[in-house]
């Protein structure tokens, strides 16, 4: 009996313990083996660690179906569901995890500025603190290849592209009116405020399919989505003054924004070229609302509103007494934009935007009122089936309402048009591997104007030959309707379009980035029209072309001096086209050949100061010469600036902010302007445009309220 | 007697097998991490979080061992690479546990873990992160000694970068010692460590602040 029960108890015992060996080896997909793989049945305390060879060997008390894990960092989490006798000399392949930084991405044509890319181009900080940018965003991305430097106008123009061939989008939304108005040969400034925005992509060439009506570039902004703290924000500047206050709630927050300009004092102690009247005077607020749901949605709404206005006399040669110009504007800005994670991996993302702008312009004894209405309405669905494959869809609707009056003396007549776009895009992204991946798109648009169906093909493809090294390929189909300018004359238009190739290729290693970038551009159906300017008398029709092909080189080191940073771009732009009143293929006077930039940051911790200072090089521009004949075939001299910037924190929410641009005062050139008839010895005598004013002073002191005391306004110079 | 005997022996036998094999994990992963087996204790720990789906303990280490040792490494990807997987590891932690001020400080050492890499790229906006973190931190545990000592590092930190007097903290710190002496340790495995860090920068402060 006794001895029985021992034995009874000893069977049962071993019985208990019966262990079932889990074996097997881990490779990647060439087949090496990967050491240190975490393999583990799920539940249970039954696991190991592959060695050298990749083998694995565990035992296991568990009986029945179970799962067997396998993870190991950068490479995707296999896992699989069977019996566990089953689980011998199993041969496991792990794929490498597309999400990380080492992955190759698709970049052709792009920069990526934020903490979220992969590659950054411009840090969040560089966007403000970049000598001679003045705060305005716009002026940052001026130090990046691809752009060319067209002092007098202040706006982006891209690779042979004018500035309206470049569209900004916030939050996907677009932004019809991005520009403040200015006045002749004063470059204009971007509305919206850099520190509104925690990411920026700047595409110059070969963007994705959901952004359309854009023959160079897009610029594409995504606003904070929460902010961390309540706080007041108070600006005190030698152009005006600003405040500023954030209020969060548990699931919402609130930031306004207020500002007032007024350079009459400025232009007292520093008067420039021009005879102001009315110096520039504007009035600005800005407020962003969010609301977390839930279910995780969120919903986003950004309203802005500017007036200004200015009144000047700039010397004109064929006008003794000068050309008085005045302006009024009004602008109104709304975009919500509302986003929201589905089941299944899908999300959901939709949004609308509206301006109205009203320009008043007042020009010598004529005036011109511009009104115009625009909305922009969107959704878009993203499946993302894993992260090797994701899908991205949706359809936009384009409304556009402008209206000119023109009065002076003898006449009063009205122009308007309505245009209606409705376009759908589809897209997808697939990595095959964590070295090649692609994005191939599609874009259809409809314009109810033009009575035209337009369809975009896109396509990148991008492929890591080293461990640090990429080439990307890009290659798109652009459309984008004629200028409003033009439409209220005249709707027996077709779109212009562009053909984009790109070749790309990125070096980057432990915060250094090497980037150049091979490309060529083909315009076609541009509008071109019989008369000097676009009236409504003009014969307008499509048939301008044009080319731009180019080098861009971009070079960033982080690394090598201490406590410094600097980048260098340059860019080599040969473009010509035949459009507008052009009488033959010419470079237009807006692009340069060479364009060159460098700019250098550092920190100096001992005086708690950051000094900086930007470089900008711009060969000469074409200009068109009555004395000499032909048509933009003389060059003007280059254009140099060198800008300075000091910021200095008083304490941990006070800041001095100094900057100087040109502080050379070297003598640039805009261009030339010469008299309709010859004089009395058969010349043309001309006038040199200069800018309004060498050089331009900022001093600002910026002060933070708020609970942490560590926050303060650096982020917004 | 002897039956019984024999009967015991087995069913104590049995338990040392079959009890609590949390513990006998818990315990190995702590003693890999002892001997500076990083990947080995995260590994541990990531098996046993997969076997114990409502303590939160495992997948906190899993992340906070990832997030320590990434400290000092120079290759971003890698860096990157540890720290999101350490932030997934701190997800499922706090998926467990909402709210819990362990974890809500162990995501702001894993925004310092960038910040230390690269103040220029990720201060301006992960600083901010961890002001509202620590905020968050203070208003539901304000007398949890690691919470109290690590916002006090924190700022100590941006104080000696602007050169302002850290004395105001090295209050802080005093207060957090009292804290950890006070704290009464009834949960197993919890991480009540601190008291010495805490004593090594009051130690630090003493030589700093006093008049020389």
């Amino acid at each position: 009996m006794r001895t029985l029960l021992l034995c009874v108890l000893t069977l049962v015992h071993i019985s208990l313990t019966a262990q079932t060996t889990v074996s097997g080896r881990v490779l990647d997909h060439n087949e090496t083996p990967i050491m240190g793989v975490n393999i583990y049945l799920s539940g249970t305390y039954d696991g190991t660690a592959t060695n050298e060879a990749g083998i694995f060997s565990f035992n296991t008390n568990v009986t029945g179906m179970q799962t067997l894990i396998a993870s190991s960092i950068s490479y995707e989490t296999f896992s699989k569901t069977a019996d566990v006798t089953t689980f011998t000399n199993i041969t496991i392949k792990l794929r490498d995890d597309v999400n990380t930084l080492d992955a190759v991405t698709v970049n052709a044509g792009t920069f990526k500025a934020g903490d979220n890319a992969k590659v950054t181009a411009l840090k969040p900080l560089d966007i403000v603190t970049t000598a001679g940018a003045l705060g305005d965003f716009v002026g940052a991305l001026q130090t990046l290849p691809g752009t060319s430097n067209v002092a007098e106008d202040g706006r982006l123009f891209v690779r042979g592209g004018d500035a309206e061939e470049t569209q900004i989008f916030v939050d996907g939304m677009r932004v019809f009116t991005p520009y403040s108005p200015s006045a002749n040969n004063i470059p204009a400034r971007g509305r919206l405020s850099p520190f509104l925005f925690k990411g920026i992509t700047f595409s110059t060439g070969g963007y994705s399919a959901e952004y359309g009506q854009a023959l160079s570039s897009v610029l594409l902004l995504n606003s904070i989505n929460e902010p961390q703290e309540e706080k007041t924000e108070i600006s005190l500047m030698t152009v005006g003054v600003g405040l500023g206050n954030t209020q969060k709630w548990k699931k919402s927050a609130l930031s306004i924004n207020t500002n007032y300009i007024n350079l009459a004092p400025y232009q007292h102690l520093y008067p420039d070229n021009n005879e102001w009247h009315k110096p520039v005077e504007s009035f600005g607020g800005e407020a962003v609302y969010r609301y977390r749901f839930q279910n995780e949605g969120l919903l986003k709404v950004y309203g802005a509103y500017s007036a200004s206005n200015f009144e000047l006399t700039q010397a004109d040669i064929n006008e003794v007494n000068g050309v008085r110009f005045g302006l009024k504007n009004n602008n109104l800005y709304i975009n919500s934009s509302y986003q929201d994670f589905l089941e299944k991996e899908w999300s959901f993302s939709s949004g609308v935007s509206f301006a109205n702008d009203q320009t008043d312009i007042t020009l010598n004894s004529s005036n011109i009122t511009d009104i115009e209405n625009s909305a922009h309405l969107k959704i878009a669905l993203q499946k993302y089936f894993s992260s090797r494959y994701k899908l991205n869809f949706g359809a936009e609707y384009f409304i556009t309402d402008f209206k000119e009056n023109y009065r002076d003396n003898t006449v009063n007549t009205s122009y308007t048009f309505n245009n209606n776009l409705l376009a759908s895009f589809v897209e997808t992204d697939v990595f095959f591997s964590k070295r090649l991946a692609t994005k191939i798109g599609l874009r259809a648009e409809y314009s109810s104007l033009l009575q035209e169906f337009n369809l975009s093909p896109r396509v990148s493809l991008a492929y890591k030959s080293g461990e640090n090294a990429q080439f990307s390929l890009a290659y798109g189909e652009f459309f984008q309707n004629p200028k409003n300018g033009y439409l209220i004359y005249n709707a027996d238009f077709t779109a212009e379009k562009t053909s984009h190739y790109i070749a790309n290729y990125q070096y980057v290693k432990n915060k250094q980035i090497f980037r150049a970038e091979a490309y060529y551009k083909d315009y076609g159906n541009l509008v071109k029209y019989n008369t000097e300017f676009a009236l409504p008398s003009s014969i307008f029709n499509n048939n301008g072309n044009g080319f731009a092909k180019g080098l861009d080189l971009f070079w960033r080191d982080n690394k090598t001096i201490k406590n410094t940073e600097y980048w260098m771009s340059y860019s080599f732009l040969d473009t010509e086209r035949n459009y507008q009143n052009y009488p033959n293929t010419a470079t237009p006077n807006f692009a340069s050949k060479h364009n060159a930039s460098l700019v250098v940051k550092r920190w100096v911790e001992k005086w708690k100061s950051q000094i900086g200072f930007s470089y900008n090089f711009a060969s000469g521009r074409t200009y068109t010469d009555p004395n000499k004949g032909g048509f933009l075939l003389e060059k003007a001299k280059s254009f140099n600036s060198l800008n300075v910037n000091y910021a200095y924190l008083i304490d941990q929410q006070k800041i001095l902010y100094l900057s100087v641009s040109n502080v050379l005062g070297t003598k640039n050139i805009n261009g030339y302007q010469y008299t309709d008839q010859p004089n009395t010895n058969g010349i043309f005598e001309r006038r040199t445009i200069t800018p309004a004013a060498d050089r331009f002073f900022f001093v600002g002191f910026f002060w933070t309220i708020s609970k942490n005391k560590n926050d303060n306004q650096l982020d917004n110079l | 007697m002897r039956t019984l005997l024999v009967i015991s022996a087995f069913v104590l036998t049995l338990q040392l097998t079959a009890q609590t094999p949390y513990e006998t994990g818990m315990n190995n992963a702590f003693a890999l991490w002892q001997d500076q087996k990083n990947t080995e204790a995260v590994q541990l720990f990531e098996r046993i979080a997969a076997a114990e789906s409502d303590n939160w303990l495992p997948p906190y280490y899993a992340g906070l061992i990832e997030i320590v040792s990434s400290f000092g490494l120079k290759d971003e990807a890698l860096l990157t690479t540890k720290l999101t997987r350490a932030k997934t590891f701190l997800d499922a932690a706090s998926e467990i546990s909402e709210n819990n001020p362990e974890i809500l400080i162990s995501y702001a050492l894993l925004n310092t873990a960038y910040i230390a890499f690269d103040g220029a790229k990720y201060g301006m906006t992960l600083s901010a992160e961890n002001a509202a973190i620590y905020d968050k931190a203070q208003k539901i545990a304000p007398n949890n000694p690691r919470v109290v000592l690590s916002k006090a590092e924190w700022d100590m930190g941006s104080a000696r970068f602007f050169g302002k007097s850290i004395a105001p903290f090295c209050a802080d710190i005093e207060r957090a010692i009292g804290l950890f002496q006070e704290e009464e340790q009834t949960i197993k495995y919890y991480p009540y460590s601190g008291l010495d860090r805490a004593k090594e920068i009051s130690a630090n402060c003493k030589k700093e602040t006093s008049p020389e």
